[in-house]
Order: structure tokens, then C-alpha cells, then sequence
């Protein structure tokens, strides 16, 4: 709870509200109901996908133990074998459910990726969940063999510390990236890499155009691996160098207000909690030493996920909210900000004010009139 | 209906080569050569109207029979010659009897003619491992892979043994052998002659069915079933495997370097390395097995005897000839030579069993017995280069293991932490 209400505080002024506007000054009725039939089906689909998740899940907690016979490895070996066919269903469940979702963009022209290739790449990046799943597995069953069922101590701090490594080194697994071949642009990123007091931050662009119209922008790395990641979809039309500015401004106010050691700091404290029901809800099964308890422990930890997500979701969009206030204050471009999340809703097809349900499960970020809001609030404020 | 296999035999199993014919043999090959490209454009020809033939009547027409027969006899006696397999010129017409590899054709029988209909296509994956297993463009698909075929491998490396020595070396000879009786095997289901699919097991072969005492050998217990779903996701799930494997591999790097120069001072290899080596070449043979089809369940990551079906058995650390093991390495070029031959024919049957275990949940045993063949003689060319023995790893197939068909898959036996109290 204390370490919650310290990483709770952002610099978004807490008597800052934000103006009721209607997303048609903004947008067109067609932009509206295209994004809206669009998010309509992106939503349930997503919706079905999971629930779908769940039951192939439910099922394999109940009969994944029969899948012991398939392996000659010992007691971890085991584990990580169903550890992995779990995952194997999970990608049965998901495949029919992410082709409609492929058709539903090719439809809207959100991405270019053909079905073939989609399942079969979907299919080889599975090879990266298994090695995640079993590197999971060796930690909390070598643990479990070691201390039972208080196995979920040390390993809640080893997840959290495996996943600090991961977004240390994480910068170096995208691929394609070049340097911003925009002197304007780098002059401008530079400056306001300066004025957030992260001047060593480089900004760096990466090629998905072969992919996806898509676009977007990410902060990636810790300390000295850290970087902004821009795709080179967002500059191209319609986006101005104005905008990609801020969008810059954006991206490394996450680093510069440690967003990524907050979420950390969020995990952490959600971490214990989560191992700590895995490590009772296998207890039955002879805990997380038996292998046996696996499947069932997976099926756990996706519940628990799913329930905690709007937890994280709301984390996530005040984040969010801060790196969009610091971008204003850094940029001080409230005409460049609000056209930019308008160019982002309309070429992503999101819906701009979607409703509360949505954005409580899949609102990673705040809707696009609420970031449009917050462009006019701090207009209003700062006008001279 | 005509199922009787086309096989085989070696009739003269003599291994003296004369060195002036072996060093000039390709040269002396040219007018066979000539006559074989000839032979086998009319044959092309005439397998058309017999297979015309054959839908009308559900049976081969015996003329074209006979002349597609007399083709395929000169077309392996020359590929026993071109390999060594056989060291007399061969002649010219394919008469049955006149040369010491032999092939038998049974006579034209009735045919189903569903498989007649679609015999191209069925023969394509044969065709594709006969290319394999023979080289040298034994196929349509001929010169399409990187490799030269096992049986052109083994004559490659047969032709400088038998400059050195005057006879050709008998794992070699048989490889030869095995690799032409396959695409022997796809000629005669191409051919009309049966309608038997190619039998790609070295265990049919009678030179094969001896066991040899060698240092190094792998045994297979295994029922031939596989589960789907575990056969759908197998190279995903051997994922964690590749990097144990890559881990182990750069320490089992440091300990084999360690092993050469204690081996070369001492003359035998310390007890402990031997034993971590052993362990790494068996951990390797469990996964490559996996990965191969060869075998069923995911395989453990310590590589302990007797925890897998496909087991590699290791003897102890025996006393080493010292030149042999300063110049192990380059010895072992030769082996690699053959293994990357082998693999080649060995990723196919893994392809091939692959697919089949997909649709019917079980491999065939010919497939499978390929794969050990790989999986042994790569278990041998490993173990010679980590210095687990000195002897030369035995090119010929199927011997040095053995097979065991499981009468029924076993209860799965209880593991140890399953017994644990």
C-alpha cells in the first residue's frame, strides 16, 4: 500500500480539469463511425479471444496432467514441457480468432500482413513464449524444490528482476533500427532531451512499413541501454514534423520520469501477491515441485492477469497522461499535440471516446479526446 | 496384386579393388555415361506407355517391363561401379546375373490402379530421399541439394581407402550399397514393377543385421507411435533444448580441448571428462533423436544413460594410440564428410516422418531406422572427436544397434518425484 501511494504522484497538476469536448469538433462523422464499427469488432473479438483463452486453459488445468506420459525428462524437464503445451493450446485458441482479426484490418487497410504468413510467423514466435515459459518454470520449480511451498518468495523478486534484464537488454532485440535522418528533427530531440535532463537519450527509427501502416512510438531500455523508438510509418503523411516532435517529447518524458521502474515498482508489488495464490492454488496438486501442477498454475496466473488488468490498465494511463503533461510542458505545442492524436486515432482507427468498459479493459492509454482535452486545458492555462 | 519388394543383393562380397581401375574410374565410366543418358531418355519414354498401359490393363506390359527392368540393373550396376561397391567394369545390357550387385525385380503382377493413377506423385518424397541416399542426380531432382548423396560419399571417400589400401572399406561398401538398393527401390515403384512403396530401412539389408562390438553404440526402444500434438510443435519445443545444448556445447568445447592434451600425455582419457563427454554426445543424440522423429518423448536435459528410447551406450576410457588422437581432428574430416551426407538423407526422413506422424500418430520404421543410422553414426563421429575412443566411426548401416519393437507402449513408469514420499 506505501509503495503504492509513493509511485502513485505524476506531475499532472491534480486541479487540472480537463474541458468537456465533443469528439465532432474534431473528427467527422464518417472518421466517428468508421472507428467505431472498427473498434466495435477489435473489441469483441478480443472479448472471444480471451474467454476462448480461458476455456482451453480450464480444460488443460483439468487434463494437461495426462501429458506427463509425453515426456522422458525429469521432474523440471516435465514441468517445462507442459509448461509449454500449454501455450501450445493457447496459440490454437488464439489462431482462428487473430486470422478474422488480420481479415478485419486487411478490410480497414490498418495492415498488409497475409494470412499465410501471418500464422506462420505467429507460429515461430512461439519458439520465444517457450523459452519464456520454461526459464519461468526452471526458476519456480528449482525454487519450489528448495523451499515448497514458499517458493513464491524469492521468486516474486526473481520475476521482477528477470524482467528489469529483459527491458535492459530489450533495445537490442528490435529490429531494422536506423538513426532519425531529420537534422531538423534531431535538433529538436536533442533539445528536449536536454530540457526533460535526459540528454543522452538517442532517438532511433524502425522500419515496420513492410508490415503495417500503423503508427507508433516507444520508450524503451534502462540506464544506459535506453532509447526512443519511432516507427518510420509516423513520418510519413500525415504527420507533420511538428507533430512528431511532440510525440518525441512524449516518449522520452517516460524516460525522464522513470515510467519504466514505476511500472516495475507496480509489478513488483502486484508480483508477490500473484505467486503467492499460484503457490495456494497448486498446493493440491503437490505445488509448483510436481510438475503435474503446471498446468493448472498457468491457468492461474491468466486469471490472474486478466483481473488484475484493469489494475494496470489504470497505472498505465496515468503515465501515459504524465509523459503527454511533460510533453506539453517541454514542446509547449498544444496546436501540434492535439493534432497529433488526432492523426493517431483516425490512421489506427481508434475509437477517440470510447466507453468506460472498454477503457477499463484494453485502455492502455488515454482516449484521444481526453489527450486532446489535456492539449486545450494546458492552452488555457498557459495563455498569456 | 504385385507388392514384392525390388531388392538388393550383394552377390560377391569381395572388397579387393584393383588401384589402377579405382584411380582412372570415372574416366573409365565416360562411355557408360554416354550409354546411360541414352538408356534412361528412352526409359522416360517407355515408363509413360507402361504406365499407360498399366491403368488399362491393372498390369505392366512385360515387354516394357522387361526393357525398363534390363535399365534399372545397368543403371545400379554402374552406380556400383562409379561407387565401389563392386569393382568390375560392368557391361553394357543389364543381363540378370553378370554383375556381383545384383538387383532382384519380380515379374509384372496385378496393380491397384488408384496407385498406378497417382504413382508420380506418390513417388515424389521417395524420389526426393532415393536423391538423397544415392547423389549425383539420381532423380529428377538431381543436384538439387548441397550434399552429394550417401552413396556418392561414400565412394568419394571409398576411392582414396582403396588407392591406400587395394580393397574398399566394408562400412563404406555398404553404405554404397544401401543408398543404391533405396533409389533402386524408387526406380522400380516409378517403374511399375511393384507396387510396393521404397522401403527406406537399412535393417532390410542382410549385411546390416550384424552386431558389431563397437565402443560406441546406440540401441532403439521405441513403439513407432507419435503424438500428434507434440509432433505438431516438436521443433518449438526442442527450442529450450538448443540453448542447453549451446550452453553445455561451449563448456563441453573446453573439456574436449582438455581431454586432447591429458589423452595425448597420458594415453587415455581421465575418468571424469570421459564422463562428462560421454554424457554431452548422449544428451545430443537424445535431442537430435527427438528432433528427428526417431523418437517419441521430450528428452531430458542430462543427458543420464537409459533415460531415453534412443540410448547411446559409451564404454570407459580404454587406452588411445597418441598419434591418433594429436591428429584427431583432421582424422575426423572424412566422418564429417559422411555424417553431412547421412544428415542430409536423415532431415528428409525427419520431414517425411514428420508429416506422417501428423496424419496417422506413428512413423514408419523405415524412416525411423534411418534416422538411427544418422543418430549413430553421429553419435560415433562425436564420441571420436571428443577422444571417448579411438575407433573409427563405422560408415556402414544399421550395425552397432540395435532395434527392440516394444510388443505394446508400456504404462509410462513412475517418476522420482512421483515416488517421492
Amino acid at each position: 500500500m506505501v509503495g503504492g501511494l509513493l509511485l502513485w504522484p505524476t506531475e499532472v497538476p491534480d486541479n487540472l480539469r480537463l474541458p468537456d469536448l465533443d469528439p465532432r469538433a474534431f473528427f467527422t462523422s464518417s472518421e466517428l463511425e468508421e472507428a467505431e464499427d472498427y473498434g466495435l469488432f477489435t473489441t469483441i473479438n478480443a472479448v472471444l479471444a480471451t474467454l476462448a483463452v480461458l476455456a482451453v486453459l480450464f480444460l488443460y488445468a483439468r487434463h494437461g496432467e495426462r501429458f506427463v506420459r509425453e515426456s522422458a525428462a525429469g521432474r523440471i524437464g516435465t514441468g517445462m514441457l507442459l509448461g509449454m503445451l500449454g501455450f501450445a493450446f493457447v496459440w490454437f485458441a488464439q489462431l482462428p480468432f487473430g486470422l478474422v482479426q488480420l481479415w478485419w484490418d486487411r478490410r480497414h487497410d490498418v495492415s498488409e500482413v497475409g494470412y499465410v504468413d501471418y500464422a506462420i510467423s505467429s507460429w515461430f514466435s512461439l519458439g520465444g513464449v517457450f523459452l519464456f515459459v520454461c526459464v519461468a518454470i526452471v526458476i519456480v520449480m528449482a525454487l519450489a524444490r528448495l523451499l515448497r511451498d514458499e517458493w513464491w518468495i524469492p521468486g516474486a523478486a526473481v520475476f521482477v528482476g528477470l524482467g528489469l534484464l529483459f527491458a535492459f537488454v530489450s533495445p537490442y532485440l528490435v529490429p531494422d533500427q536506423s538513426s532519425l535522418r531529420n537534422d531538423r528533427l534531431e535538433a529538436a530531440a536533442d533539445r528536449l532531451a536536454k530540457q526533460q535532463g535526459v540528454p543522452d537519450i538517442p532517438v532511433k527509427v524502425e522500419d515496420v512499413d513492410e508490415f503495417t501502416d500503423e503508427p507508433n512510438a516507444f520508450a524503451a531500455g534502462l540506464g544506459p541501454t535506453r532509447r526512443v523508438i519511432l516507427w518510420n510509418t509516423l513520418l510519413d503523411e500525415p504527420f507533420s514534423d511538428r507533430e512528431v516532435r511532440v510525440v518525441i517529447a512524449h516518449e522520452l518524458a517516460h524516460h525522464s520520469r522513470d515510467h519504466i521502474w514505476k511500472s516495475f515498482g507496480f509489478f513488483a508489488l502486484l508480483a508477490a501477491p500473484m505467486a503467492l495464490l499460484v503457490a495456494v492454488a497448486t498446493r493440491r496438486r503437490g505445488g509448483m515441485y510436481d510438475p503435474r501442477a503446471v498446468p493448472l498454475a498457468l491457468f492461474v496466473v491468466i486469471v490472474l492477469q486478466i483481473v488484475v488488468t484493469p489494475a494496470q490498465n489504470v497505472i498505465s494511463r496515468r503515465l501515459e497522461a504524465e509523459a503527454d503533461w511533460v510533453a506539453l510542458e517541454t514542446a509547449r505545442d498544444p496546436h501540434a499535440q492535439r493534432e497529433v492524436f488526432r492523426d493517431l486515432a483516425e490512421t489506427s482507427l481508434s475509437d477517440p471516446d470510447p466507453p468506460e468498459w472498454e477503457m477499463m479493459l484494453f485502455g492502455t492509454h488515454p482516449a484521444a479526446i481526453d489527450r486532446i482535452a489535456m492539449a486545450e486545458a494546458w492552452r488555457s492555462r498557459n495563455r498569456p | 496384386m504385385n507388392d514384392r519388394a525390388v531388392r538388393l543383393t550383394v552377390l560377391d562380397p569381395s572388397l579387393e579393388r584393383n588401384r589402377w581401375t579405382v584411380g582412372f574410374r570415372l574416366i573409365l565410366a565416360i562411355p557408360h555415361f554416354i550409354w546411360l543418358a541414352g538408356w534412361f531418355s528412352l526409359a522416360v519414354l517407355v515408363s509413360i506407355a507402361q504406365w499407360i498401359a498399366t491403368l488399362i490393363q491393372g498390369t505392366p506390359s512385360p515387354m516394357l517391363h522387361r526393357f525398363l527392368a534390363a535399365y534399372v540393373r545397368y543403371a545400379a550396376h554402374v552406380a556400383a561401379y562409379l561407387t565401389l561397391a563392386a569393382d568390375p567394369y560392368p557391361g553394357f545390357t543389364g543381363r540378370p546375373g553378370s554383375y556381383p550387385v545384383e538387383v532382384e525385380i519380380p515379374e509384372p503382377g496385378q496393380q491397384n490402379r488408384w496407385v498406378t493413377g497417382f504413382r508420380l506423385v506418390l513417388a515424389i518424397p521417395a524420389v526426393f530421399l532415393a536423391d538423397a541416399l544415392l547423389g549425383f542426380g539420381s532423380s529428377a531432382a538431381g543436384g538439387g541439394y548441397g550434399s552429394s548423396g550417401v552413396a556418392a560419399t561414400a565412394g568419394f571417400l571409398g576411392w582414396f581407402y582403396c588407392l591406400a589400401h587395394g580393397r574398399m572399406a566394408e562400412g563404406l561398401r555398404n553404405a554404397a550399397v544401401y543408398g543404391i538398393g533405396y533409389s533402386v527401390q524408387a526406380y522400380g515403384y516409378l517403374f511399375f514393377f511393384t507396387q510396393r512403396y521404397p522401403n527406406s530401412d537399412p535393417a532390410s539389408y542382410e549385411f546390416a543385421n550384424v552386431y558389431r562390438a563397437d565402443p560406441i553404440r546406440v540401441t532403439v526402444d521405441d513403439d513407432l507411435r507419435r503424438s500428434r500434438l507434440t509432433t505438431f510443435f516438436r521443433v518449438l519445443l526442442a527450442v529450450p533444448h538448443f540453448v542447453w545444448l549451446l550452453l553445455w556445447g561451449i563448456v563441453a568445447l573446453f573439456a574436449a580441448l582438455a581431454n586432447g592434451v591429458v589423452t595425448v600425455i597420458r594415453g587415455t582419457s581421465p575418468q571424469g571428462l570421459h564422463n562428462f563427454l560421454a554424457r554431452y554426445v548422449r544428451y545430443q543424440i537424445h535431442v537430435y533423436a527427438y528432433l528427428q522423429m526417431v523418437a517419441n518423448p521430450f528428452p531430458g536435459f542430462t543427458g543420464r544413460e537409459g533415460t531415453y528410447p534412443v540410448d547411446v551406450e559409451i564404454e570407459g576410457p580404454q587406452p588411445q594410440n597418441r598419434w591418433v588422437t594429436f591428429f584427431r581432428l583432421i582424422l575426423a574430416i572424412p566422418a564429417f564428410l559422411f555424417l553431412g551426407a547421412l544428415a542430409t538423407a536423415a532431415f528428409l526422413a525427419a520431414v517425411f516422418s514428420w508429416f506422417c506422424a501428423l496424419f496417422t500418430g506413428r512413423v514408419p520404421r523405415g524412416l525411423r531406422n534411418l534416422g538411427a543410422y544418422d543418430l549413430r553414426y553421429a553419435a560415433q563421429t562425436y564420441g571420436y572427436v571428443y577422444l571417448l575412443t579411438d575407433r573409427y566411426p563405422y560408415s556402414g548401416p544399421a550395425a552397432g544397434w540395435q532395434m527392440t519393437l516394444a510388443p505394446e507402449a508400456p504404462p509410462p513408469p513412475a517418476a522420482p518425484w512421483q515416488q517421492a514420499t
